[in-house]
């Protein structure tokens, strides 16, 4: 019992350090200059393609990132710098998609298919597990020898 | 085992259905059309203080009271030189006008080549410059031209985004006014 548990449990180990690793905050509280940064890069330049307010050169990134600077020494959460920046300019300001209304849908069919692909996985392996392995028996093995072609 | 693969082939199912509706329902519609329109209609104007070209001020509080017009616009850009003719055709309609006034902001452009501009192609309401580009940011703008009519309390009552044309200025003035 324990031998047919430890690929799975060592498999579950993997799952856990690995999320571990990757969501674990890093360091310590982040300075200002960093949530600016992050909060930069989430946001998408008004009037350039594809680039985030933290890429972008443009006079209007350039005066964004002024503002989110103000905003955070105002004591501002990033949430409520977020909100006033999609207030001003709508959801297209955001580079990621939200994670409610129909954002969620971008975020959890991912998830989602995840989830029942490991479960028909499982379920697959399960089945041919249990499968019984046939033996061939000393019936079988005389209708072998008759449907030899003779020599 | 047999339930089991049916709940987990009706969850895939679900799925699949679910993005089909989502698909479905959203074909035909713009991703970017909420990057085509101002999210400050209705909404209390932008306060600003600027410089202008003549060396003066333009404070948005000295023309409280007044139905104010404000396009942002450059040197540079040709839909803003299109719209040129219709932004003074318009402004020449009502300019005797004690409670209108008219503010192009320049947007990321450099003074003498604004200077030039204005010099050659004559440009008749007040011309304001946007140092660090601030009001460009408060206003929300994605580019240039794009145009704002306030209302005399302070309203953004119109946006145009894009050349406009003498009619659709005056539709903004009338809504800026009141008068829809």
């Amino acid at each position: 019992m324990t031998r047919r548990l430890l690929p799975w449990l060592a498999l579950a180990a993997v799952v856990v350090v690995t999320l571990a690793i990757v969501v674990w905050p890093s360091g310590g509280k982040p300075s200002a200059a960093e949530r600016a940064r992050s909060i930069g890069s989430e946001l998408r330049c008004p009037d350039c393609e594809s680039q985030s307010i933290a890429q972008s050169s443009t006079e209007t990134a350039r005066a964004a990132r002024a503002d989110i600077r103000q905003r955070i020494a105002a004591g501002q959460s990033d949430a409520d710098i977020r909100q006033a920046y999609i207030d001003k300019f709508g959801d297209s300001i955001l580079l990621k998609p939200e994670s409610s209304g129909l954002g969620i849908l971008v975020w959890g069919l991912p998830a989602a298919a995840l989830v029942l692909g490991g479960g028909g996985l499982v379920l697959a392996l399960r089945r041919w597990r249990r499968e019984p392995h046939l033996h061939a028996t000393d019936a079988d093995r005389e209708l072998v020898q008759q449907a030899r072609p003779v020599r | 085992m047999k339930h089991r693969a049916r709940w987990i082939a009706l969850s895939a199912g679900a799925v699949v259905v679910v993005l089909a509706i989502v698909l479905a329902t959203q074909v035909g519609t713009d991703p970017r059309a909420d990057a085509n329109k101002s999210h400050l209609l209705g909404q209390t104007a932008p306060a600003y203080d600027l410089p202008t070209l003549d060396g003066g001020r333009v404070r948005s509080s000295d023309l409280a009271g007044k139905v104010v017009i404000v396009n942002f616009w450059n040197s540079w850009c040709i839909p803003c030189q299109q719209e040129h003719p219709a932004l003074t055709e318009f402004f020449r309609r009502h300019a005797g006008d004690p409670g209108f006034a008219m503010v192009g902001i320049v947007r990321d452009d450099t003074d003498s080549a604004v200077r030039s501009y204005v010099t050659d192609e004559g440009v008749p309401y007040t011309v304001a410059l946007d140092p660090g580009a601030q009001a460009s940011l408060d206003f929300g703008t994605r580019g240039q031209p794009e145009t704002y009519a306030i209302s005399p309390d302070g309203v953004i009552a119109g946006t145009q985004f894009g050349p406009s044309s003498v009619t659709n200025l005056e539709q903004m003035y009338a809504a800026a006014r009141g008068q829809r």
